[in-house]
């Protein structure tokens, strides 16, 4: 059964007043346990529709399904990792980690056992009382993941969390990221520009087109775990990623 | 405080009171108009010794806490709304900038009229003085608040009441605190300028006395002891409190 499965969404963007159709009737379905990654050329909307499946945005049309019932708002079943983090400056990690947990009222005992896991999980637990100014964007990214997954999510939802990290930060979160979502076994919805990243990280990949955007191909990728972006079993799927892309990122170029 | 700095303030601060004594001795005018610095000083010896300077100042700074602590807590609450519902920025919003500028002392007639000569129109002078300062640096901390914090927030459930006292005052702390200095100056303003006119007790009263009994030196003290408690309240309170936010934040 589709543990998730987005329904002819349509999104316009208000541009300089105009309207401008950004995602022009996508449907997508997401098993139980996939770790699909979005790509498509930049201003396609992906970053968008991950933001409606969150219930941070709301589509002029067609509708998300999570466990078949339609989602009507925002809620913790579905937790969006920011591209910058979104950390809470005023609190420490340990306290950025349980925000959650305590708006659900959870007991502080409770709160801070399961906080620990997940710190310790992320290698933060010597950084549990700094303030968030006092760590490096690749350990901040890492509080943004573990704050998610104390929530234990139906669907973690990634929008560019990797984009900001330089390359070396990168491989080591991208072979994490593997690991948890073996470990967690959790449905993930990953949006990238890097077709790297993608192929590393997914074992599906959806390619979007140029808005108005649709998905125009899913390519399954197999290939064992934990991959690295050097692997060069992983290059073919680049190169057809990537020969889907071409056009899109072309037809963009066209219209500026 | 480094030692040179020290230094430099206490040369500043003996040379003002030497001018001040040389000026003095001079006669230009009568010590009955210019007084010396030591009669002064005597001025505040003796207020000291018979109690009636410190309770000056008790009821002056009651007053000021009062009135202080009302004005931040309803300028919070209408500066949140005022951010978050655009019906109250509409109408409130709208006036809020007109009534900060007029200044704390301005409300006295009303209060007297309303309150009479009481510590409930000295302290409605203060609030009205220094709410809206703190109301309009909240709502501009709000409406400045990274989207993306409100969205996690929301996205982690929180809504509401949690929203507001976990999400929307602390992040837009580092501007309510300016809010807060602003507000403080103004309600101090507010509380010595009531005094004075509503001639009932603490420092503003103080001074007022000095000017109907001709005692200028009295008047001259009960200057130095507002200007003092004013450095003395920014330096212990609002100084520490935006050290502490902003080193938290790493803004410095």
């Amino acid at each position: 059964m589709a543990k998730l499965e987005a329904k002819n969404i349509v999104k316009y963007f208000d541009h300089d007043g105009q309207q401008l159709k950004a995602l022009g009737g996508i449907n997508l379905t997401v098993e139980q346990g996939d770790f699909i990654c979005l790509v498509g050329p930049s201003g396609c909307g992906k970053s968008t529709f991950l933001r409606i499946i969150a219930g941070l945005q709301t589509p002029e049309e067609g509708q998300i399904l999570l466990d078949n019932r339609p989602i009507l708002n925002t809620g913790p079943d579905r937790i969006l990792v920011f591209q910058e983090g979104a950390l809470f400056p005023w609190l420490k990690v340990r306290d950025n980690v349980e925000f959650g947990l305590k708006i659900a009222g959870i007991p502080e005992s409770e709160r801070h056992e399961i906080s620990q896991r997940y710190l310790d999980m992320m290698d933060l637990t010597k950084f549990a009382n700094s303030y968030t100014y006092q760590l490096s964007t690749g350990m901040r990214q890492r509080v943004a993941i573990a704050r998610a997954l104390v929530m234990d999510p139906e669907v973690l939802l990634m929008d560019e969390p990797f984009a900001a990290l330089d390359a070396q930060t990168r491989d080591t979160l991208l072979v994490e990221m593997q690991m948890i979502w073996q470990k967690t076994k959790k449905t993930i919805i990953f949006v990238t520009h890097s077709v790297s990243e993608a192929t590393v990280l997914g074992n599906k990949v959806a390619v979007f087109t140029h808005r108005p955007s649709t998905i125009k191909k899913i390519v399954n990728i197999e290939n064992k775990r934990p991959r690295l972006s050097e692997d060069e079993t992983l290059i073919k799927y680049q190169q057809e990623i990537l020969a889907e892309l071409r056009p899109e990122v072309k037809s963009k170029g066209d219209e500026q | 405080m480094k030692p040179n700095v020290l230094a430099k303030k206490i040369v500043f601060f003996v040379g003002i009171v030497l001018v001040w004594q040389i000026v003095d001795m001079a006669n230009v005018w009568p010590d009955k108009i210019f007084p010396s610095p030591l009669e002064v000083g005597e001025n505040l010896w003796y207020g000291a010794s018979d109690g009636t300077l410190f309770y000056g100042i008790g009821t002056s700074l009651w007053r000021l806490a009062i009135g202080l602590a009302i004005a931040i807590a309803g300028g919070i609450i209408l500066g949140v709304f005022m951010a978050r519902v655009e019906t109250v920025n509409q109408t409130i919003g709208s006036i809020a900038l007109g009534l900060q500028s007029i200044p704390s002392v301005a409300w006295s007639p009303l209060a007297i009229v309303w309150f009479g000569l009481t510590d409930a129109g000295i302290i409605f002078v203060t609030i009205a003085g220094a709410i809206f300062s703190v109301t309009i640096n909240t709502y501009t901390g709000v409406k400045n608040i990274n989207p993306d914090y409100i969205a996690a927030a929301q996205n982690m459930g929180a809504k509401g009441g949690q929203l507001i006292t976990k999400v929307l005052i602390p992040a837009a702390f580092p501007y309510m605190i300016s809010g807060f200095k602003q507000g403080w100056a103004f309600a101090w303003r507010g509380v010595i300028g009531a005094e004075l006119l509503f001639s009932f007790l603490g420092l503003g009263f103080l001074l007022n006395v000095g000017r109907q009994l001709s005692d200028v030196s009295q008047v001259i003290a009960m200057m130095l002891v507002i200007m003092i408690i004013g450095i003395v309240i920014d330096g212990l309170i609002f100084k520490k409190l935006e050290d502490k936010v902003m080193s938290r934040w790493g803004l410095r």
